[in-house]
């Protein structure tokens, strides 16, 4: 028997941009299965660059993107049918219902209706968004947007979830209610990938993390192996190791007397 | 119902859901500018201009607003809703569905077909009551405004897959798509131009549009309709498969 494909291979990935710059070079990575992986970087470090190339919303100059064994350009349809992405900006439509939305969101994904109307009542409780369910998007809170942008990524139930920094910008209340759920599904064997700029987040739910820096992966693995590498105590100097913003850490800072 | 009979079906929901939830403006707006259009040219000049090719002015001018009621629908739903959609991001949820490009197409293209055919037939609906409209040649009739509707749904996507700004769309259709629309004979016969119009206007694909459109209503041709369909089916057929290798290359829409 063949042995199960990762989650996310990306091999040798290059993306370039029409005015020559190259987002991505050569960039490869590989996610098992029910694997919870951060992908840490600065801004402009090409993490969503990466993520679009994965989930089809941008078409890679070179190399391959495969989610669980799909080739993300040749098989587009069971690539993006195993994938699903909460993105960073909030890209709700404002024209429909929060019903209207999730329900839509499984159509575009081949669900019946009875599926939908199942899987909708689901997620908009688990949520808490039932209350709301016939209202437009756009009189949402911000925290309920963000909510409603998580539970459109898990309309279809992908295998792989592509968070990408989903508690900027949330309150301490819905940042620990949005992991408690998030931990649940890893739990019961969603993928997730996750970018975000909170270390501590990264630390406290990841089992591997890759930094990546000027669109190349500078290193990976667990935070233990990436102290190691950098030969210091934490991921956050880890980090600011890989910025080269050294200066900036907490160990170096010593007390001044009053 | 196979998965991807309901891709494609909630693309389409999508779109009729977008127009539907502002029908004042997307239904009654243009109902009323065709009403208005009707009672300046119709009626004020109708009174004016006895007959033209044996038909009331008013009889001959409302197949071509029905005709312009449909296109510029069709035209101005798809090109502000993809426009909209970029801005706002929320194409992304379609676009990184499993939908087939040809999908994506449909689905974008449907919307203002389908609002388009709606504002058409109200119009057709309100005229037939005002005035006696025939029907005389339907095989016609029936294709032709199909074709019409598809060929301006067609390009409404073009544009508003092209445009950056919404200047962009309004541009093509204040410079292009009207101007073209009312040079095409849709408030006067053709025939009548002096030269070199009467010339111009056979490079103008809304001539043969509305050559077919008036011969299934009235009966009365200037052109071929033979022609005037392979022509209609050329211009449709170019537009459509310039916006499909426009989606299979995700060009302007994926990064």
């Amino acid at each position: 028997m063949s042995a199960k494909p990762p989650a996310l291979e990306i091999t040798d990935l290059v993306k370039r941009y029409p005015n020559g710059m190259e987002a991505l070079k050569s960039v490869s990575l590989e996610i098992a299965e029910g694997e919870f992986f951060g992908l840490l970087g600065p801004n402009g470090a090409g993490k969503s660059t990466m993520i679009h190339c994965t989930t089809g919303l941008a078409r890679p100059t070179s190399g391959s993107v495969k989610i669980f064994g799909h080739d993300a350009v040749n098989h587009y349809r069971e690539a993006r049918e195993a994938v699903a992405l909460a993105p960073q900006e909030i890209n709700l439509d404002m024209f429909l219902t929060l019903e209207e939305t999730l329900d839509l969101h499984g159509g575009y994904f081949g669900m019946s209706k009875a599926d939908r109307k199942e899987r909708t009542a689901e997620l908009l409780d688990a949520f808490s968004l039932t209350s709301k369910r016939d209202e437009r998007t756009r009189t949402l809170s911000g925290g309920m947007k963000r909510r409603l942008t998580l539970a459109r990524a898990l309309m279809h139930r992908p295998r792989l979830l592509i968070l990408d920094e989903p508690t900027a910008g949330v309150d301490i209340e819905l940042r620990l209610e949005l992991w408690q759920y998030i931990e649940k599904i890893n739990r019961e064997g969603t993928t997730v990938m996750l970018t975000t700029h909170y270390l501590e987040e990264a630390e406290r739910m990841c089992d591997r993390i890759a930094f990546i820096n000027h669109g190349e992966i500078a290193a990976h693995g667990t935070i233990e192996e990436l102290s190691a590498r950098y030969g210091v105590n934490s991921l956050e100097d880890a980090y600011l190791e890989l910025v080269g913003r050294q200066e900036l850490s907490r160990s170096h800072v010593t007390a001044e007397p009053v | 119902m196979s998965a991807s009979q309901i891709r494609l079906l909630s693309l389409i929901r999508r779109e009729v859901n977008r127009f539907m939830k502002i029908k004042r403006q997307t239904i009654g707006g243009p109902l009323l500018e065709t009403f208005l259009y009707i009672s300046v040219f119709g009626a004020a000049l109708g009174s004016r201009i006895h007959q033209v090719h044996g038909f009331k002015y008013i009889v001959f001018v409302i197949p071509g607003l029905i005709m312009m009621a449909w296109a510029m629908n069709a035209f101005a739903n798809n090109s502000s809703s993809i426009l909209q959609q970029k801005f706002s991001r929320s194409i992304d949820d379609q676009l990184s569905s499993p939908a087939s490009p040809l999908q994506l197409l449909m689905g974008f293209s449907l919307g203002g077909f389908i609002r388009g055919f709606i504002v058409a037939m109200l119009t057709l609906a309100v005229s037939m009551v005002l005035v006696s409209l025939p029907i005389r040649e339907p095989l016609v009739l029936i294709p032709a405004m199909i074709l019409v509707g598809l060929f301006f749904a067609q390009a409404g996507v073009l544009i508003g897959v092209r445009a950056e700004q919404f200047d962009d769309v309004a541009l093509y259709q204040t410079f292009m798509l009207q101007p073209l629309i009312f040079l095409g004979g849709v408030f006067y016969s053709a025939s009548l131009l002096p030269e070199p119009f009467r010339t111009m206007t056979r490079f103008n694909p809304v001539y043969y549009m509305i050559s077919l459109v008036r011969y299934g209503f009235l009966g009365y041709k200037d052109t071929s309709v033979l022609f005037s369909f392979a022509m209609l089916l050329i211009f449709t057929g170019l537009i459509t498969a310039v916006n499909y290798r426009i989606f299979v290359q995700g060009k302007y829409l994926r990064t």
